[in-house]
């Protein structure tokens, strides 16, 4: 069965994250993608690269492309593309503001040549304002929206430490870019008109806190308030990073601790065990499997206040009574217990042990690609089901340089053009022009 | 301008993030969303509770739906849904396997009232599989996924500790739904199918981190193997989580450690600040800001081996002297600098104070919204903009039975229809709860 996206042809100027994995959850749903590179290629290809320009992270975001590539800086490069255009649906393109105009590539230029174009442009600080000129990457996104703070990471010398698990702020700008571009295509679709769609690293990081980020007054004047002040008190006295971020957490903590003794991790036997408690009827199914008594957990029933004085004590001492328990048996027992109850819990993973998992494997989550060059190699795939259209990965990363001629061909140029485009630099590898 | 989805009838059976935060996104994109909710409401509606049945995160997840109370336990509030459902475009579910079929409301009961229905079910770890009907939250996904152990955190106890920045396997669960329902519309559009997605939280909690999770033998063999191993020694003597993450922190200090001088944070004089350089000529404009002297930092010349022994050596000591330059002046003034010389650096903002940042005015990415019970608010609007379809935050969150009567009336219920399900507890919360 074909994907909801069959017969759509996207273009691709993108590099490092946030534009490639735009890219590749649309080739998954159907798309024809085909991504344009420079004669320096994607900054990917030599992060981590093994071999040539070829990376482990290229060949994860770029799965199921074609590549290509283009000297944008040369007229006839310019012209190429200008020439391709009129039959793709989409282009998808990550710079600063500015330079798609400055390569020719920008949305006005485009639509001149083909105005159902459906044209995505993702920025690191978005298209305006006063720091949308300035050089970006996920770490800065991080940074400047607060992600990072929120993770309150130090390091041993009380420097700011980023999110490691994940770039959240380039795949996060990835995923509101496909959602966009999904609904532009359906607009298209009702109406004839393409349109110019914006993302930026920074809105996408400010949605995945847009929790932490709201404003409610009635709510903060409680809640949120103390905090504020606490964070500008150390500001005023020239505090450390750690500073700030104990006095932002710090008030934080007498409400929500007795709502964490249940919400988060604790070491057993042989390893670690994550709680994910939500409910009352959940915790008590924990203290159940514990074997933890009213009295020895008081924090649930109705006279516990965690605001009263001597509070913060008694879930110091419940969480040891926790600890303790959990430590006399190991992390398959307590999971196969928790389980058993109805609790939310979990051992705590490896992500590189991911994909022999058995329940992985079970939802068919990992897709097994055969690359040109490198070989087999398995990695994550669409990870979501449509029963009418299903979503595929349909094959591994571009060499570099591995389909420009026929990309050309299929758009009508002859042998003879090919090769005076490459002879002039214009289009391929120019080192082996 | 209506936005992209105007005229699509969502209908959502949802609670807590993954699924009420895929009711935004399409709410933003002009759709027109119902929350269903039991007569105890959403248990978001409880955490961080100010007002009865009002939470900020309820606001935050649901602003610009309508909220109508049914009894799905009762034959007659069941029967609400089915009389609706012909009508509605999209049905939204997040429920453990199973869930769906007990009360009536599975894709295969709901296509028999409306064939051409998107129905989407989001679940912790799947459809299928060993752990299908195990419990599961965020932080459950975060830890089993490997998001945690990716991230690196523990507490001073030793215990694992979670990703606190944000619920990203919630929120990316949200995003994938979003596209494959923009995509599924497209595909309805152009074939006249409905059809059922499947999405999880841990589905996409590994597409976060697809560059650690997958597997690709060549260049595994040098970069990946050796850490595999050590994982594994770990294990066999029975070490704690924490040694278990040192083994694995040895990933990034065997490739990146000099990658790491110039992608990661310092303090100032008076906080902190982070850079973001991915390539060589990033990394030259931070050290001419700095004043370092080519003799000062060798590891980006072409001889500096990252594996050659004492290289960790020539790290360290080029690691403390960028430390010492930037502790000699301002977060500020090194952002100017940086700035200037072109250089990715940002200051480390709080997420709290985000909603008066310049930029994030600049964007329009802040929307002020006046909630019926608890007055003005303002969060994170639509993260995108459309030129042709402007996403645009409709309202705010819906309280506890707020517009049961409006939705039941403007489906051709009668006002004595209403009163009957009312008195029979099929809609609305009782009056004596």
């Amino acid at each position: 069965m074909p994907g909801p996206l069959d017969g759509i042809k996207v273009l691709e100027l993108t590099q490092i994250i946030a534009g490639p994995m735009c890219g590749v959850m649309l080739s998954d749903l159907g798309a024809d993608v085909v991504k344009v590179e420079s004669p320096a290629g994607d900054g990917t290809r030599v992060i981590g690269q093994f071999m040539p320009h070829e990376s482990k992270a290229f060949h994860v975001f770029n799965r199921g492309k074609r590549g290509m590539v283009l000297n944008l800086q040369t007229d006839d490069g310019r012209k190429v593309l200008h020439r391709l255009i009129r039959d793709f649906d989409v282009f998808l393109i990550n710079a600063r503001p500015g330079v798609p105009q400055r390569l020719g590539v920008d949305y006005e230029s485009l639509r001149s040549f083909n105005d159902r174009l459906i044209y995505l442009s993702n920025t690191a600080f978005g298209p305006e304002g006063p720091s949308a000129g300035r050089a970006g990457a996920d770490i800065i996104a991080q940074a400047y929206s607060g992600l990072m703070v929120g993770d309150e990471k130090v390091d041993e010398q009380g420097n700011p430490v980023l999110i490691t698990a994940t770039t959240p702020a380039d795949i996060g700008a990835s995923w509101t870019s496909a959602v966009a571009v999904c609904a532009a295509l359906f607009h298209r679709e009702r109406t004839g008109r393409g349109q110019l769609i914006e993302t930026s690293l920074l809105g996408a990081a400010l949605t995945l806190q847009n929790f932490a980020s709201a404003r409610l007054p009635v709510s903060d004047a409680t809640f949120l308030q103390p905090s504020l002040d606490a964070v500008q008190q150390v500001r005023e006295q020239g505090g450390t990073y750690l500073e700030l971020l104990e006095a932002r957490t710090g008030t934080r903590s007498t409400i929500g601790a007795a709502y964490l003794l249940y919400y988060g991790g604790y070491q057993t036997s042989d390893g670690a065990i994550m709680l994910g408690c939500l409910t009352p009827q959940n915790r008590q199914q924990v203290r159940n499997a514990l074997g933890l008594t009213e009295a020895e957990d008081p924090t649930d029933m109705e006279q516990f206040n965690p605001l009263d004085d001597g509070s913060a004590a008694i879930v110091d001492a419940v969480r040891e009574r926790i600890s303790l328990r959990f430590r006399s048996d190991t992390t398959a027992n307590w999971v196969a217990k928790l389980d058993a109850s109805g609790a939310p819990a979990s051992q705590v993973n490896i992500p590189e042990d991911m994909v022999d998992d058995p329940q992985v494997q079970a939802i068919g989550a990992i897709a097994e690609l055969e690359h040109p060059l490198t070989g087999p190699e398995r990695m994550v795939g669409p990870v979501y089901r449509m029963s009418d259209s299903p979503p595929k990965a349909t094959g591994p990363s571009p060499i570099f340089d591995g389909d420009t001629d026929d990309i050309l061909r299929e758009h009508g140029y002859s042998e003879e053009e090919i090769s005076a485009l490459r002879d002039a630099g214009a289009v391929g590898d120019s080192a082996t022009a | 301008m209506p936005g992209a989805l105007d005229g699509i009838k969502v209908l959502e059976v949802t609670q807590i993030i993954a699924g009420p935060m895929c009711g935004v996104m399409l709410s933003d994109m002009g759709a027109d969303v119902i929350k269903i909710e039991s007569a105890a409401g959403d248990g978001m509606r409880l955490l961080g509770q100010f007002a009865p049945g009002e939470s900020k995160g309820f606001h935050v997840f649901n602003r610009g739906k309508r909220g109508m109370v049914l009894n799905l336990q009762d034959a007659d509030g069941l029967a609400v849904v089915h009389r609706l459902i012909p009508e509605m475009d999209v049905f939204l579910i997040n429920a453990r396997p199973g869930v769906p079929e007990r009360l009536g409301i599975d894709y295969e009961s709901l296509r028999n009232v409306n064939p051409n229905l998107i129905y989407l079910e989001n679940t912790a770890y799947g459809p299928t599989g060993p752990s299908a009907h195990r419990a599961g939250a965020d932080i459950i996904a975060q830890a089993y996924s490997g998001l945690m152990a990716g991230d690196e955190k523990v507490d001073e106890h030793g215990g694992p500790d979670l990703i606190t920045a944000t619920t990203p396997a919630d929120f990316v669960a949200a995003f994938t739904s979003a596209i494959a329902i923009c995509a599924a519309l497209f595909h309805r559009e152009r074939t006249g199918e409905g059809q059922k997605i499947d999405t999880s939280l841990l589905a996409g909690a590994l597409v976060l981190q697809n560059a650690f999770t997958s597997r690709l033998p060549v260049s595994d063999a040098i970069m990946l193997d050796p850490i595999l191993n050590g994982l594994a020694a770990v294990r066999e003597r029975g070490g704690s989580y924490r040694e278990l993450l040192g083994a694995r922190g040895g990933l990034r200090a065997l490739v990146g450690g000099a990658f790491f001088l110039y992608y990661g944070g310092y303090q100032t004089s008076d906080g902190a600040l982070m850079l973001g350089c991915v390539t060589p000529p990033n990394r030259q404009q931070v050290r001419e800001a700095l004043g370092l002297q080519p003799g000062d930092d060798p590891t980006d010349d072409g001889d500096f081996n990252a594996l050659a022994p004492g290289s960790e050596e020539i790290v360290a000591r080029v690691r403390a002297q960028i430390a010492e330059r930037f502790a000699s002046d301002t977060t500020e003034n090194w952002i100017a600098k940086l700035d200037a010389a072109g250089a990715p650096a940002s200051q480390v903002n709080i997420p709290e104070e985000m909603i008066d940042d310049p930029q994030v005015q600049a964007l329009g990415i802040m929307v002020d919204l006046e909630h019926p019970l608890t007055g003005p608010e303002r969060m994170v609007g639509p993260p995108f903009n459309m030129s042709a379809t402007p996403p645009q935050a409709e309202g705010a969150s819906p309280p506890l039975d707020g517009d049961t009567d409006e939705v039941l009336i403007e489906y051709g219920y009668s006002a004595e229809e209403i009163a009957a399900l009312r008195s029979s507890g099929a809609i609305g919360v009782p009056s004596d709860s």
